[in-house]
């Protein structure tokens, strides 16, 4: 499922992303400077899309109809797997584009290091008109895919939205109605009723020691709830920002009130999840398919609702993560590929098709009039949970600028967490701390 | 003078096929050393010559570029690096006296005359060393588990509380050293065993006829007979742990809080999750020189002047 795998993509982002490096050795030793810019603007031919798992099946549907319509282009669809896919764009890239495809699905935790080390890699999409289609996507994406030039340089594809699934059945013992919950401020307030009613249940599971990976998804959301993340788009550092401190702020009084429960392992939460003892699940819209499919004896347990604000009157919307298709520039059949990723993505009727092939939530505002969205769902009680998520959507969220430095910044907030849920540490010291360590390492400045 | 021309023509030939023939011979050798120096060269000369150029450069792709000590200077200031260092001493020196101190016990042990099933024993405590990193890892991980490992289920059958091996940064420390000791106890044994049949029985028929017991004969003999052993054992395992990676990268990756992050970790961090080569270089290069001055001390302090 394309939504599993973005979820290892994020997990793993690092180990993907070692080949960047790793090849702009190669680019140097060659003498390369991975402009790729040999490519051409032919309208015909065979365009190659590299993709991953269920989301290049997903395209494959689109295929046949784009064929059709655009008699002279051959499409064909690679899955070359994930992680593996940014190894290959990497190398790729780093070899001047030999060996690219022409069409790149590319995530948004990779985007942002692809244009800062390989510039000139990808083409410019807005000479081909993609501007067009920049208010048609969830709000907060198009600054994803624009690059410091202010052109395009992707489009995006799937967005997560942070959604607030709960255990009705717990919460009710509670006599506690989620939907009436403004703020994370309110969720805490009501702690300890909800402990006192479910003994032995947690709110929300985070792998507290980070071993074996970081566990911040969590930390993100409530800091993406803000429009803050790691970076601001400028590219300087807000890891000790107030909206950062407040973020950790909130995880260490939900461990302090006992609602943090510890999901250690490789396993991380699903064995916990599965066992009754969590209540919350502040995750993203592949969630609701995956809680579906694996916990089916909780059918009807379960509900959605928008995440609470982080302060006040604050914001009930995030988009955590997305994902984009590129064209590589060193493609000699640009125009060809842009035609096939604009025909992909910017059409309801093929986004619609690949959501309902691959499960991959579209950005694409526009499609989601389609009933599909409000179709009621047994496992969450009969509510209609995509209707949610497509709202989040079309309310959109403030772009995330994961940088070419994410990595970094992942360990070092990873172990502020770890520091304030094992010893009870400050979240401003820590969190200001981590800031001061990656300004160190990574030559940015601090915001 | 017709005769003589051909003559002389074979002399030059002779003398030709003559050094020919010892050019060969001497090609020989470094023929059959070529596939030897060329691996050597390509997969171990080459990446140590160029790691070090490495770090002397910063940033990566196409942007990377020469940044002359910038590395060294930022590895001074990185809180991380000492942490790693750090972490790394301190298990080195409750780690290497343990490991080696129960390797001694156990040689002397399997060494008894009185012990039977020698091979067996001598096979069991070699066991662990040939155990593969993941097998090792997966295995302790179960074993070490906070609410249902057997670590813990033996703890608490002794009426000794659970401990959170992994989850806290002391005891994941502990379990680096552990797994470490488990792992490597046996390899050192096996070593210790070789040396102390290498050790003369008369010396200790001899002790004997004086009336020196077993403390004595063991500290006046079996320890000064094993004194080169004991070297080599010390400074492989010195190097050993301070090269650590294995153990926490299966068991820990690094966490918690640092609590296992070795200079090793850092090292792969850095290159290999940040993509930071030059400076996972020059991590690699600090290292290198540690190990070096620690090496060096050891032989100093330890070593037999005359050999």
């Amino acid at each position: 499922m394309s939504h599993l795998s973005r979820r290892d993509l994020l997990r793993t982002s690092g180990a993907g992303l070692l080949a960047l490096t790793a090849g702009g050795a190669l680019a140097a030793c060659g003498g390369g400077s991975g402009s790729g810019g040999a490519g051409g603007d032919a309208e015909s031919g065979t365009v190659t899309v590299w993709s991953w798992a269920t989301a290049a099946e997903a395209l494959r549907g689109v295929v046949p109809a784009f064929e059709k319509d655009n008699p002279g282009i051959k499409v064909d669809v690679q899955d070359i797997g994930e992680p593996a896919i940014w190894d290959k764009i990497t190398v790729g890239m780093a070899a001047g584009g030999q060996g690219l495809g022409d069409v790149l699905h590319i995530g948004c935790d990779y985007l942002p290091g692809y244009l800062e080390k390989f510039p000139g890699g990808l083409a410019n999409l807005s000479e081909f008109g993609a501007d067009a289609h920049k208010d048609a996507f969830a709000k907060g994406l198009w600054p994803v895919v624009t690059g410091k030039d202010g052109h395009a340089y992707a489009l995006p594809w799937e967005v997560n939205p942070l959604g607030f699934f709960y255990r009705k059945d717990y919460f009710d013992k509670a006599g506690v109605d989620p939907e009436s919950l403004a703020t994370w401020d309110d969720l805490i307030a009501v702690a300890d009723r909800f402990k006192a009613a479910n003994p032995g249940i947690a709110m929300v599971g985070l792998n507290k020691a980070a071993n074996p990976s970081p566990d911040l998804d969590f930390l993100q959301g409530l800091m993406q709830l803000q429009g803050a993340f790691y970076f601001d788009l400028q590219g300087r550092i807000t890891v000790g920002s107030e909206a950062a401190v407040r973020a950790l702020t909130i995880i260490k009084r939900l461990e302090e009130a006992g609602m943090i429960a510890d999901t250690p392992g490789v396993q991380s939460w699903p064995p916990v999840m599965k066992a009754g003892k969590l209540a919350v699940a502040a995750m993203p819209a592949w969630v609701a398919h995956y809680l579906e499919k694996k916990f089916t004896d909780q059918s009807g347990d379960w509900r959605l609702t928008k995440p609470p604000a982080v302060t006040p009157g604050g914001k009930r919307t995030a988009l955590v993560n997305s994902t984009h298709l590129a064209v590589a520039a060193s493609s000699p059949r640009r125009r060809a590929a842009w035609k096939f990723v604009e025909y992909a993505l910017t059409r309801t009727a093929a986004v619609n098709s690949m959501f309902n092939a691959g499960g991959v939530f579209p950005a694409l505002t526009a499609a989601y009039a389609d009933p599909l969205y409000s179709a009621p769902s047994a496992f969450y009680g009969g509510q209609p949970v995509l209707k949610t998520f497509a709202d989040l959507a079309t309310d959109g969220g403030d772009p995330t600028n994961y940088s070419g430095d994410y990595a970094r910044a992942l360990k070092l907030v990873s172990d502020a967490q770890t520091k304030v849920l094992l010893k009870g540490a400050d979240p401003a010291a820590v969190l200001q701390d981590a800031a001061k360590q990656l300004a160190q390492q990574t030559g940015r400045t601090i915001a | 003078m017709t005769a003589a021309v051909p003559s002389v023509t074979l002399a030059k030939d002779a003398a030709r096929a003559h050094r020919n023939a010892r050019r060969r011979r001497t090609a020989v050798p470094y023929l059959l050393l070529a596939p030897a120096l060329l691996t050597f060269g390509v997969f171990k000369a080459y990446p140590v010559v160029d790691s070090l150029l490495l770090s002397f450069t910063t940033g990566s792709g196409s942007a990377s570029h020469a940044a002359g000590l910038a590395n060294y200077r930022r590895l001074l200031d990185d809180p991380l690096f000492w942490t790693a260092l750090r972490n790394t001493g301190e298990i080195l020196v409750l780690q290497v006296p343990l490991m080696l101190g129960l390797a001694l016990l156990t040689a002397v042990g399997i060494n008894s005359a009185l012990v039977r099933w020698r091979t067996v024993w001598r096979l069991g405590v070699f066991m662990p060393s040939v155990t593969g990193l993941v097998a090792t890892g997966v295995m302790f991980a179960y074993l070490l588990k906070a609410d249902d490992g057997a670590v813990n289920w033996l703890l608490n059958a002794v009426g000794l509380p659970a401990v959170d091996w992994l989850g806290q940064p002391f005891w994941a420390r502990m379990a680096v050293v552990l797994v470490l000791t488990w792992h490597y106890t046996g390899y050192n044994a096996v070593i210790y065993l070789a040396g102390l049949q290498s050790i003369p029985r008369e010396l200790y028929e001899a002790a004997m006829v004086d009336g020196a017991g077993p403390v004595r004969r063991f500290t006046a003999i079996t320890v000064p007979g094993l004194r080169p052993v004991l070297l080599f054992t010390i400074v492989l395992s010195t190097i050993g742990t301070l090269q650590l990676f294995d153990e926490p990268y299966v068991l820990t990756g690094g966490g918690p809080d640092n609590a296992t992050l070795t200079v090793s970790m850092y090292l792969y961090q850095n290159g290999f999750r940040f993509f930071d080569f030059g400076y996972a270089s020059a991590i690699a290069y600090a290292l290198t020189l540690l190990v070096s001055v620690l090496g060096a001390a050891q032989m100093r302090l330890m070593g037999e002047r005359d050999t």
